[in-house]
């Protein structure tokens, strides 16, 4: 099965990246190479995750997610879930999920609020 | 009864796991359960259709339609020849990982869904039925 196709959209400073709704596992792997790379390349300082249309959020899934955080943190970029559907909400907590340190938002609107004032004085948003 | 309503699915690659999803999802959805219901189906049957992947390589899943009286229910029934699980209390344990999960899966599908019961022998496989009745 082909990858799905992802977008990467640079946004001044940040990444914004529409995960898309049922990802198998090598579309969600090449997701995180795809948000590393950009990282790199845009010298970005934040990264917003676009999760609104997700409709299963399992536990390989979360695992993937937490992990990217944690790289992106590494790189001095901070991460934020935006959109989470209650439905979804619901599921991962009763799986037993965490996100890591993740922040997130109700949507991206409100992520690029939240990125502003998370991130040092100076980036450009 | 539609065809949608029950059915089998063999699993045997990695693309099979949103495969199973999608048929669960019209599965369930079809069969009247809402939203938060739906997703913690499919969530408890992507867990376990990944568990046969990784841990088996291949495996059968099953679906169909419970009645009891009034009450309604989805069945879902994964099997398959592989390993076998040594240990299922263990097994059952959140974190308590041989793969490179969580160690979610088995717990984590057990606790989204009503019932579960599972039968494992060593060298010879693996069979995990789970239930979720329909609240009206």
């Amino acid at each position: 099965m082909a990858i799905e196709n992802i977008s990467v959209l640079k946004l001044r400073d940040i990444l914004l990246i529409t995960v898309p709704p049922d990802p198998d596992d090598r579309t969600i792997s090449a997701l995180q190479d795809q948000v590393l790379e950009a990282m790199e390349r845009y010298e970005s300082r934040g990264l917003v995750l676009d999760i609104s249309t997700v409709q299963t959020l399992d536990s390989f899934f979360a695992r993937t997610i937490a992990e990217t955080v944690q790289m992106v943190a590494l790189m001095g970029g901070r991460t934020v879930l935006a959109g989470m559907r209650a439905s979804v909400a619901v599921t991962a907590t009763q799986l037993g999920l965490t996100m890591g340190k993740a922040l997130t938002a109700l949507d991206v609107d409100r992520a690029l609020d939240l990125l502003k004032t998370a991130l040092p004085r100076g980036s450009n948003l | 009864m539609s065809d949608t309503h029950q059915g089998e699915f063999r699993i045997g690659s990695e693309s099979d796991i949103v495969a199973a999803r999608r048929l669960i999802r019209n599965a369930a959805t079809s069969l009247g359960f809402g939203i938060t219901d739906v997703t913690r189906i499919v969530t408890a049957a992507s867990e376990l259709t990944r568990n046969i992947y990784q841990y088996a390589g291949s495996g059968l899943m099953r679906w169909h339609c419970l009645t009891e009286g009034v009450e309604v229910g989805l069945e879902l029934t994964f099997e398959d020849s592989g390993p076998g699980i040594p240990d299922i209390v263990k097994a059952m344990e959140s974190g308590f990982s041989t793969g490179k999960g969580f160690g979610l899966g088995l717990p984590g599908a057990k606790r989204l869904m009503d019932e579960m019961t599972i039968q494992s022998e060593v060298g010879k496989g693996t069979k995990v039925q789970t239930r979720k009745w329909l609240r009206r």
